[in-house]
């Protein structure tokens, strides 16, 4: 009997495998469009729009870890950017009052709390993800602004700079503690049981719950990580600005869902990798930036970014579906 | 709809359906594979076969609900290709489904006339009450079905009726009944099986599903069987086949010993008790119910569907809350607070929906197979490598070679392979008590037997094992002994050897019908002032179904739910005896009268016994009996 069941299964080739395998497709996305993008501008692969580039996926990036473990286990955060915009004028009426770091402390708390409280409002009661986070995602921005009392927070101190102007090993401090994060997320998902249990989490509930696992905790973590995370993009972006706006990080949650997904995450939960993430990020951004270089208007970039997501969704479900077969 | 209307052979009696060469797979399990089926006007028609031999399957192929991959159906003899259901039913084909497709909001009449809801127009509530009271007295039901009420407040067999009625308001030709008594009583079994009688007789063709035997052979006029998706037994007269024929048939000749008893089985097992359940409740499904397992020993949960069966496990596993009794486990009580608690105490738990419970479809073979020790598991890290060992012996005992597979998806495979990894993830735990929910659910024959050995297995190495099942074959043939649940209680708990699947049923019995009985025997006992009991006899043996007593002197000598030896009774003769008169006991305590009741279709439904007090005047036996069968009617 168990003969007549392993001969269903075709042997799967080395290079099928390797096809199969969801980074190795977005890898070869992400290189395409930087070919294509280097070839219809000079200045794209040059150093410094490399460096760039890099920068400019720190806050997206780092935004997108917190995303990627709300999508795995079937969720959706939109408050991330008001969340961010929020913890922002926190961080920015701190640093009136306390040193750096105790500031930075008190708004990536706050950021995690607002997380708590979605998350608890999720799991526990039951609530929908998309109407949970729609609600706080108002209440966030609206309280940026009476905390802000509408304008911008620009005294903020210069030593605060250095968070972004550090270099390590030739390395701005920023894009290493973004691939660092990374590193840390990937391992996390990948050997740890929290990590397991949130793909667990969001590929079948019911089943984890049987076998044991801590579901109500693990479901509530990555909304606490993803408001946490918010808070730590929004110190990257202050830092660099030296100045919180009531209006920072708005629209972020459309660039990091967008980054998430492209990296090949199901927004049905249990499927997703940080490594695809990174290489979704890396994919907004540069388009982004090309089409910038390009000197293409800013009011036709949006319908260029939303054709080229929905595109590459696209030729990615066709594509995986032929392999997997 | 019909792409081809080329007419096929004539047969002799024109055949109403005909299904040749069927085929159909779902992802990699081949459900169907070249399966053959025919069908004639006028005749109720047995489809058989174990679970998992494809007769659901074959039944939805032909009510339109899958779409065939290969072979051929006909209709009154031309080519169908059925594309959905509202096309099978717009030429005639319905079907009654074990999950009824009734809209519970709405009332029993628009559900009955569902299909003309969707047509452009005015709706005539009217028109559709007459033609619905017309449908009914057609069927012999003329007054069961309140027609204003909404379908939620129905019972199983009242919803089963409106089901048939839709059927008939489409003026469908040809039914198909997918195991429909599995929620019914003996009596409500009884009063479809009229329903159908009078739809055969009407010139309907009638398909009915089922793997108790003893219904075949009441009510079918031909069987066909079916096994792994094949048909072993074409189109065979009921009359000319033993029950052993078809049995060998969907079981296959060489699988026959698939329920070996050990040796162990018949004696009563002495080791420590390992679960003890008492007074659990779980409102609204789990009421009462108290049992106790040992070490060593299967223990089988059987019941109707409905009964709470499967709230009570899940009830002592902590994936339901608790409303009152306690869970002892070892010794020390267990609490309910999550599943992650129960596993940690020593408890594993099969649920009972593979796809939904069990089966985690993003994670690899290897994960899943390791799910619960990573929810036993503390610590930050999963640390796999500790069971490395164990995984590899599992999968060797399980034939799988671990290389190819460990990284694949569950859902490669067929259901009884899926449902072997799903079991051998608890036995990596080494659980002392394992609790498994229809363990052979949608399960091929050859994996049902390998499961059977794995938990006898696991049984003689000590593990308790709780067994649930609607299969009742499967649970007296599996369990040492056999705890029988009817509407959220306990009602009996008995040794399997004492059991057959006859007893089990009336044990089963939903309560409404065990409350009509109780009525009648205390009307008969209070009137007469004596003690009344409906009880199963064989040989020298008693099954007690219910008792009652008006006076403690009267007390026969057993409760409803235990078994005794005719001699360890107070009315020994007069059950030895089973004579329709009075029979005195020897000791001068009380005489008793002990006799048969049949349903009106002649059907065994066990004894019916009075006892009274020696120094009164005696009833007339024949009022009694009168009494007795009345109440048989409407059981």
């Amino acid at each position: 009997m168990a003969t007549n069941i392993l001969d269903r299964q075709a042997p799967a080739s080395p290079l099928k495998k390797f096809a199969q395998r969801l980074e190795v497709r977005m890898l070869l996305l992400a290189l395409l469009i930087a070919v294509c993008l280097s070839l219809l501008s000079p200045y794209f692969l040059t150093k410094s729009n490399i460096f760039n580039l890099l920068d400019q996926s720190v806050v997206i990036g780092i935004v997108a870890v917190g995303m990627t473990f709300v999508i795995l286990t079937g969720g959706i955060d939109l408050s991330v950017g008001s969340v961010a915009g929020l913890t922002g004028i926190i961080l920015g009426l701190s640093l009136q009052h306390v040193p750096i770091v105790p500031a930075i402390a008190i708004a990536v708390t706050a950021g995690g709390f607002i997380g708590l409280i979605s998350g608890t409002l999720i799991t526990v009661f039951g609530l929908a993800p998309f109407v949970v986070t729609l609600g706080v995602m108002a209440i966030g921005r609206s309280l940026a602004y009476i905390f802000s009392g509408q304008t911008a927070i620009s005294n903020i101190p210069d030593a605060m700079q250095n968070i972004v102007y550090t270099n390590f090993l030739g390395i701005p401090s920023n894009v290493l503690f973004l691939l660092v994060l990374y590193a840390a997320a990937w391992g996390y998902l990948t050997y740890t049981k929290g990590g397991r249990t949130i793909y667990a989490v969001g590929s079948n509930k019911e089943a984890a719950r049987a076998a044991g696992l801590n579901t109500t905790f693990y479901a509530i973590l990555p909304y606490v990580l993803s408001g946490a995370f918010a808070a730590v993009a929004i110190t990257f972006s202050i830092s660099q600005l030296l100045s919180a706006d009531p209006l920072m990080g708005n629209q972020m949650e459309l660039d990091a869902i967008a980054a998430v997904v492209i990296g090949g995450a199901s927004l049905y939960g249990g499927r997703g990798s940080m490594i695809g993430t990174l290489f979704g990020v890396f994919i907004m951004v540069m388009i982004r930036n090309g089409l910038n270089l390009m000197g293409v208007s800013p009011f036709w970039q949006g319908t260029a970014i939303g054709t080229i997501i929905i595109l590459a969704l696209l030729v990615e479900r066709l594509v995986s579906s032929r392999i997997s077969r | 709809m019909q792409s081809n209307l080329a007419p096929i052979a004539e047969a002799e009696i024109s055949p109403l359906l005909v299904a040749k060469g069927i085929t159909k797979t779902f992802d990699r399990t081949r459900a169907l594979q070249g399966a053959d089926f025919e069908l004639r006007e006028g005749e109720i028609h047995g489809l058989l076969g174990a679970n998992g031999a494809g007769k659901s399957t074959l039944s939805k192929v032909i009510s339109g609900h899958y779409t065939l991959d290969g072979g051929d159906l006909a209709y009154r003899g031309h080519e169908i290709r059925l594309r959905s259901t509202r096309e099978a039913l717009r030429i005639g084909i319905a079907i009654v489904m074990q999950e009824t497709s009734l809209v519970p909001d709405l009332t029993v009449l628009e559900n009955i006339f569902l299909p003309e809801l969707g047509r452009p127009g005015r709706l005539d509530y009217n028109q559709f009450r007459k033609r619905g009271q017309e449908i009914l007295n057609d069927l012999g039901q003329g007054d069961s079905l309140p027609f204003d009420w909404e379908v939620r407040r129905l019972s199983s067999a009242q919803k089963q009726l409106v089901e048939i009625a839709k059927a008939l308001g489409v003026r469908a030709k040809l039914l198909i009944f997918d195991e429909p008594t599995a929620s019914l009583s003996p009596g409500e079994a009884e009063r479809l099986f009229d329903i159908m009688a009078r739809l055969r007789d009407t010139g309907h063709g009638l398909v009915f599903v089922s793997h108790r035997l003893e219904e075949v052979f009441a009510i079918t006029d031909r069987v066909t069987v079916l096994r792994e998706g094949r048909t072993v037994m074409n189109a065979r007269e009921t009359a000319s086949l033993s029950q052993a024929e078809l049995i060998r048939g969907m079981v296959g000749a060489e699988l026959g010993a698939i329920y070996e008893r050990k040796e162990t089985h018949t004696k009563s097992i002495d080791a420590p008790v390992a679960l003890e359940v008492r007074n659990l409740s779980s409102t609204p499904t789990v009421r009462d119910v108290s049992f106790s397992v040992k070490k060593g020993e299967i223990l089988g949960i059987g019941g109707l569907v409905g009964a709470g069966r499967s709230e009570t496990v899940e009830a002592i596993f902590g994936l339901r809350p608790r409303t009152g009794g306690d869970v002892i486990l070892n010794g020390k009580a267990l609490k309910a607070d999550s599943p992650q608690t129960a596993i940690r105490a020593g408890l594993g738990f099969v649920a009972e929906d593979r796809r939904t419970q069990n089966i985690v479809p993003d994670l690899s073979v290897k994960e899943n197979l390791l799910l619960a020790h990573l929810g036993a598991h503390r610590g930050f890290f999963c640390s796999y490598a500790s069971r490395e060992k164990k995984v590899e012996e599992l999968l060797a005992n399980l034939g799988l070679p671990q290389e190819r597979l460990m990284d694949a998806s569950m859902l490669n495979f067929s259901g009884g392979m899926q449902q072997k990894i799903i079991i051998a993830r608890w036995l990596l735990l080494e659980p002392k008590v394992l609790i498994l929910d229809e363990p052979t659910k949608g399960v091929d024959i050859g994996t049902r037997a390998s499961i059977y050995t794995m938990l006898r297995d696991i049984a003689a190495k000590g593990v308790a094992v709780v067994v649930v099942s609607s299969d009742f074959e499967e649970l007296l043939g599996l369990s040492d002994r056999v705890v029988v649940m009817s509407d959220g209680r306990t009602t009996a708990d008995l040794p399997s050897a004492m059991l057959d699947e006859e007893s089990l049923t009336l044990l089963a019995a939903p309560r409404t019908s065990m409350v009509r009985n109780t009525e009648m025997l205390n009307e008969l006992a209070r009137a007469h002032g004596g003690s009344g009991f409906w009880a199963l006899l064989e040989g020298e043996r008693l099954i007690c179904l219910n008792a009652v007593a008006s006076t403690p002197a009267l007390d026969p000598g057993f409760k409803a739910g235990e078994a005794r030896m005719l001699d360890a009774t107070n009315i020994p003769e007069a059950l030895k005896r089973r004579e329709p008169v009075f029979v005195a006991e020897p000791d001068g305590s009380r005489t008793t009268l002990v006799v048969p009741m049949t349903s009106p279709r002649g059907h065994d439904l066990g004894w019916v016994g009075l006892s009274l007090p020696t120094d009164r005047p005696l009833p007339e036996p024949g009022t009694i009996k009168s009494r007795i069968d009345t109440m048989a009617a409407t059981l």
